[in-house]
């Protein structure tokens, strides 16, 4: 028993307690033995799941989250022009793009960003080197996707975490080999 | 005061839905028409949470939303990756004119 299985247990305990709604020893002995299966059935993920983090990375998260929340009302308008007064033929982008961030965590963050506002969809992203392909409904989007500020933010939060904890910890590295190169086999060979 | 803030707020939902079916006959392809789908998904979604938030009667029932709301946020985008890329791996041409960009 780790001490990370104790914490995901007492936050799936409280994460039930909340969903069911009631605090009598019914609920609580139930969602107690499911909590336990729950942590045991995962127990391989634990050592996979970032660290606790610190008050000073949840400020920085905290900015990459606001940043999110303007960024989709923004690009929810543009697309929302697109859709109503472009005209028909839409010429979308396959973008491929190298963001300078450094740990896999990162470029997670980043992929489940860019794919969270509308208008651009990450479509592979390469564990390897660190290189994203990414659907843009227009041009202007596919650009200014390479001056996002969520790029800087989340290599903010990258080097001060690194700071922190001295050296880059990198545990979610996965060797899947149906994660890279999905896009240069197909697509490219398809002559486009 | 607050009702109408929430009754703005599905409208504002209703809308956003709306112009996200819109996408699905207007635009030409599969991952076009995720991009178009992914307006309702976000401001949609959020506007619909954000007003039930207001008009939500308890404590708990509020921490229930934002929980809903940020599985919704995660879930979200994992499943629009999935099959964006299912369509790429499957050989779903992407329509006529679509350029590939090299930064």
């Amino acid at each position: 028993m780790t001490k990370r299985s104790l914490v995901l247990f007492a936050l799936l305990l409280i994460f039930w307690i909340f969903v069911s709604g009631g605090l009598n020893f019914q609920h609580i002995a139930v969602g107690g033995l499911v909590t336990i299966a729950v942590v045991w059935f995962w127990h391989d993920l634990g050592p996979k799941l970032p660290g606790i983090l610190h008050p000073g990375e949840l400020l920085l998260l905290a900015r990459c989250l606001g940043l999110l929340v303007l960024s989709i009302i923004q690009s929810n308008m543009a697309v929302a022009k697109t859709l109503l007064f472009s005209k028909p033929p839409v010429r979308p982008v396959f973008v491929m793009m190298q963001p300078p961030l450094k740990t896999n965590w990162g470029r997670i963050l980043l992929a489940t960003f860019i794919t969270l506002t509308p208008g651009t969809v990450t479509v592979d992203l390469d564990p390897k080197t660190g290189e994203f392909v990414v659907h843009a409904l227009t041009e202007e989007t596919a650009i200014s996707l390479f001056y996002w500020k969520m790029i800087n933010r989340i290599g903010d939060l990258e080097t001060y975490r690194q700071r922190r904890t001295g050296h880059v910890v990198d545990t979610s590295r996965v060797d899947d080999s149906n994660s890279s190169g999905a896009f240069s086999s197909n697509y490219r060979a398809d002559g486009h | 005061m607050i009702n109408w803030i929430a009754n703005i707020c599905f409208v504002g939902s209703l809308f956003a839905f709306s112009l996200g079916t819109l996408g699905l006959f207007r635009f030409p392809d599969p991952y076009t028409r995720m991009h178009a789908i992914a307006i309702g998904d976000t401001l949609g979604m959020g506007l619909i949470g954000f007003g039930l938030f207001l008009l939500s009667s308890s404590f708990i029932l509020r921490i229930k939303l934002v929980i809903i709301l940020s599985l919704f946020y995660l879930i979200n985008p994992t499943m629009t990756h999935l099959i964006a890329k299912a369509g790429l791996i499957h050989g779903t041409m992407p329509v006529e004119g679509t350029r590939l960009r090299k930064g």
